[in-house]
């Protein structure tokens, strides 16, 4: 794969970034401007660890764990891109990491989030939507968040990565590429399906505040993406 | 999954492309164009927007102060630890600047020298060239007129090869 974005250009782009000028700070040994970072972007970073991970207290563990990578990594920091994409890069490795390690305990099942209701894996309890033992009707705030949070649980990894990137950090295809290590064209292609994933749990809602229609094949590796996918040829 | 408008041929990945702003001037404005004409597209394009903006429920968690400051103890650890670890490379540079030191000091006591030597009269020098007139002094004082001296060196009397001149 060729480079993502030229070096130049990101070298230019990373210095009009008032982040890193702080990171060039925490590079020259001032605390303040650590905790300046931290301030500004633990929120940020927890709430795609959340997501990511499915729980709050894990989520906030490898949160504290990014953080201390980015120490640890502050006398080799160089200003080649956006702090926001250095620092996500860390987050995806982190939370990747952390997600195999779960799997290879055979943890398959993901965490319900710490503030959820009942029990079970997200799907089953969609399930229970579909199949009537949640009344219909219509859903209130919190409920309609309880279901966008498990709409976006039946995304895999990668598509749940990107999804919350482009949402809420609003990075670009390129930038999301950079971070994935993956080509602009692959996060097109990811970011594509993951929304038509995420339409057709949440349609159902929006039209009629009801139960969804669950996908017959709806899992939470799908598997047109569970092999070549996840290890970053998607779309390529 | 991905579906094709009939009419149009457009697929969702570029529709979706568009929503995000990432397609090219050319691109954009076709999709416009079959925006206005087909209702299929501009019902799919909705969807997916509202869907996008249904992800607006998931509200970031507010700053949590507790949590910071365990992380800046945490990164307070690794510092202390990082410090801990670290004297041997203090050692070595520490011997280095002394070494440093040492040498500038050496450095600027020689250019010291070197600059006084050629700067300040050396009094020997000034003996030495006056050497042969001191030797002689008596027998130039038995003579009283200077101006007798004078024509005597002008005739080279006094130009034997002096082994302390130039």
């Amino acid at each position: 794969m060729g480079p993502l974005v030229s070096k130049s250009s990101a070298r230019r782009h990373a210095m009009v970034d008032p982040d890193v000028h702080l990171m060039l700070r925490v590079r020259d040994g001032d605390a303040e401007a650590f905790t300046e970072l931290m301030r500004r972007y633990q929120s940020r970073v927890l709430l795609v660890l959340e997501h990511l991970v499915g729980d709050r207290d894990w989520a906030e563990d490898l949160a504290q764990e990014v953080f201390l990578r980015v120490y640890r990594a502050r006398k080799t920091y160089t200003a080649d891109a956006k702090f926001v994409t250095w620092l996500f890069t860390i987050t995806n490795h982190v939370a990747s990491n952390a997600l195999r390690t779960k799997a290879r305990r055979r943890e398959v099942r993901l965490r319900p989030a710490a503030n959820s209701s009942g029990s079970g894996r997200p799907l089953e309890r969609l399930l229970q939507c579909s199949s009537g033992q949640i009344p219909a009707r219509q859903l209130d705030k919190a409920e309609m968040r309880h279901i966008v949070r498990m709409a976006l649980e039946t995304l895999n990894e990668r598509q749940r990565m990107a999804v919350l990137l482009n949402k809420f950090e609003g990075l670009s295809y390129a930038d999301i590429a950079q971070i994935m290590q993956m080509t602009p064209q692959a996060v097109k292609s990811l970011l594509s399906r993951a929304r038509l994933n995420l339409r057709q749990m949440l349609i159902p809602y929006l039209e009629s505040g009801q139960s969804p229609e669950l996908p017959a094949d709806s899992s939470l590796e799908e598997p047109s993406e569970g092999t070549g996918n996840d290890s970053g040829g998607e779309g390529e | 999954m991905s579906e094709f408008s009939q009419s149009s041929k457009i697929t969702d990945e570029e529709l979706i492309a568009y929503l995000d702003g990432e397609l090219e001037d050319a691109a954009c404005r076709r999709i416009e164009q079959l925006l206005m004409t087909d209702p299929q597209i501009r019902r799919r394009l909705q969807e997916l927007e509202r869907c996008w903006e249904l992800l607006d429920q998931l509200e970031p968690p507010p700053d949590d102060e507790r949590l910071t400051r365990s992380t800046l103890e945490m990164v307070a650890v690794e510092a202390a630890r990082e410090v801990e670890q670290s004297p041997p490379m203090w050692g070595k540079k520490a011997w280095f600047r002394l070494l440093l030191a040492l040498f500038s000091l050496l450095l600027a006591g020689a250019v010291g020298f070197g600059l006084g030597w050629w700067a300040a009269p050396d009094p020997d020098r000034q003996l030495l060239e006056d050497l042969p007139l001191l030797e002689n002094l008596d027998c130039y004082r038995q003579i009283d007129d200077f101006q007798f001296l004078k024509s005597l060196q002008e005739r080279g009397l006094f130009q034997e090869d002096w082994p302390y001149e130039g």
